[in-house]
């Protein structure tokens, strides 16, 4: 059966597969950046955003972690327009849902993080006359990102994988390019297979990357 | 300087201080004493409000601490605190420990704070330490960078909890000697301690706590002389005699 597969029609593909990649990574450098930063602000906010904003920030976390990500791609694609008036295409809308999708997860990180700094640097930081967003700037936050690296690296790896849902709504990732070329060629089987290991060496050379972390954070301590 | 008028406080229901009633003049040391809860770190913690109090008012260089008003960051900023675990920052150098809040709270240029930090990182004689990590230094030569740390935002008091309470036995001296030089230049020092050779030294006034109350408060001479309540002399007499 292998003899069978026909791979003639991988380096023809490589361009337009490559133009699909660079998206996915756009997705995930996008997702990764501003769901950090946002997942941040609600780590904040349930940490120390008074009853309100805390309530707020845990409604929000706890819905999108409840909601399967393949639904909130196509929910954001159907809403996004009616809300603003206009489409905003799938590319745009991929961006957007990923971004407020992922600061779900990013923030649980962010929040154990936090917490993972002790109480002592924080009073620390106060009687040197530090505000609240100077002490995290400078102090906390530095601290929680560097104990919650391997975490935050692993949950970009999940990241990088989903991305492949978006060819529910048609944009144009590395999944989706090589579906159409597998249908237009007639290969699928070659097709996969060949996307498949471009997932693999990404997705296994990236987690090796965080053992690595993990193994040298574990001796600083 | 630091005047802390019935002072009460509670976490819940729980009453940690009862109607405190002190203060510390302008250039006074005055070391707190008393057996472990008797509330002695919560108080030192509330004269910078780093814990809230529920009931009284502390005022600090005529400034109320308690008042909603207040912009704390400034006051803090004037006020000293060194931490019973150093609580250096693990991810800065030394210099930049030192430097970090000169900067980002009094606006002092890079130069400016660097000289300052070095400065003060040589009077505490750890000038060949500057570019290194917390965690390569030892618990003592951590402290005396933390006074260092404290020192550098020129304050008008200090204040210490516990300083030498985590410290290995061998390590206590190098911390009370910079302690002392400091009392003797005339800073004005609110000290939490069991360090009694080190009251007995510079100390103008012991305070001795008990179950969040204010047992005794006197002139060193009297304290150690005769303490006037008998829980004071017991706890004296455990801690001074083995």
């Amino acid at each position: 059966m292998l003899s069978e597969l026909d791979f003639s029609i991988i380096p023809a593909s490589i361009p337009f597969l490559w133009a699909g990649f660079l998206f996915s990574l756009k997705i995930t450098v996008t997702a990764m950046v501003g769901g950090i930063i946002l997942g941040t602000l609600l780590a904040m906010a349930r940490l120390s955003g008074g009853p309100w904003l805390a309530a707020a920030a845990t409604a929000y976390i706890n819905t999108m972690r409840s909601i399967p990500l393949l639904m909130v791609i196509m929910g954001f694609f159907i809403i996004i327009p009616t809300l603003i008036g206009h489409p905003i295409g799938s590319e745009n809308s991929a961006l957007i849902t990923f971004t407020v999708f992922q600061a779900a997860y990013y923030g649980e990180i962010m929040r154990a993080g936090i917490q993972s700094v002790s109480t002592g640097q924080v009073n620390a930081s106060f009687a040197l006359g530090m505000t609240y967003w100077q002490a995290m700037g400078h102090i906390i936050l530095p601290q929680a990102v560097r104990n919650m690296l391997p975490l935050l690296l692993t949950q970009t790896i999940v990241l990088f994988q989903d991305t492949s849902l978006v060819y529910a709504i048609g944009a144009k990732d590395l999944f989706r390019v090589a579906t159409n070329i597998a249908n237009t060629e007639h290969a699928p089987v070659e097709m996969y297979l060949f996307v498949a290991l471009i997932y693999f060496v990404i997705c296994f050379s990236l987690s090796l990357l965080v053992k690595r972390m993990q193994k040298r954070i574990a001796i600083v301590r | 300087m630091i005047q802390i008028k019935n002072v009460s406080k509670w976490y819940g229901n729980f009453q940690v201080l009862t109607d405190c009633s002190t203060g510390v003049a302008k250039g006074e040391v005055v070391v707190v004493c008393g057996p472990s809860g008797s509330g002695k770190s919560t108080l030192i913690k509330c004269v910078n409000a780093l814990e809230p109090i529920q009931q009284g008012d502390i005022i600090v260089n005529g400034i109320k601490v308690n008042d909603p008003a207040t912009d704390l960051p400034k006051l803090r900023s004037k006020v000293g605190m060194v931490f019973q675990h150093f609580e250096l920052f693990p991810h800065m150098t030394i210099v930049e420990n030192l430097t970090i809040a000169q900067m980002k709270v009094l606006n002092r240029g890079k130069d400016e704070a660097r000289d300052k930090g070095m400065k003060l990182l040589e009077r505490v004689g750890l000038k060949a330490h500057a570019q290194k990590f917390p965690g390569q230094l030892s618990g003592g030569q951590q402290q005396r960078v933390a006074i260092a740390r404290a020192l550098s935002m020129d304050p008008i008091c200090m204040l210490f909890d516990e300083p030498t309470s985590a410290l290995d036995p061998e390590m206590i001296n190098e911390v009370l000697d910079v302690m002392v030089e400091l009392a003797r230049e005339g800073m004005t020092m609110m000290v939490v301690t069991h360090e009694m050779g080190f009251a007995r030294k510079v100390a103008n006034r012991v305070i001795f706590m008990d179950h969040g109350t204010i047992v005794e408060d006197a002139q060193k001479d009297e304290f150690f002389g005769t303490p006037r309540s008998e829980r004071a002399q017991q706890f004296l007499s455990k801690i001074l005699h083995h």
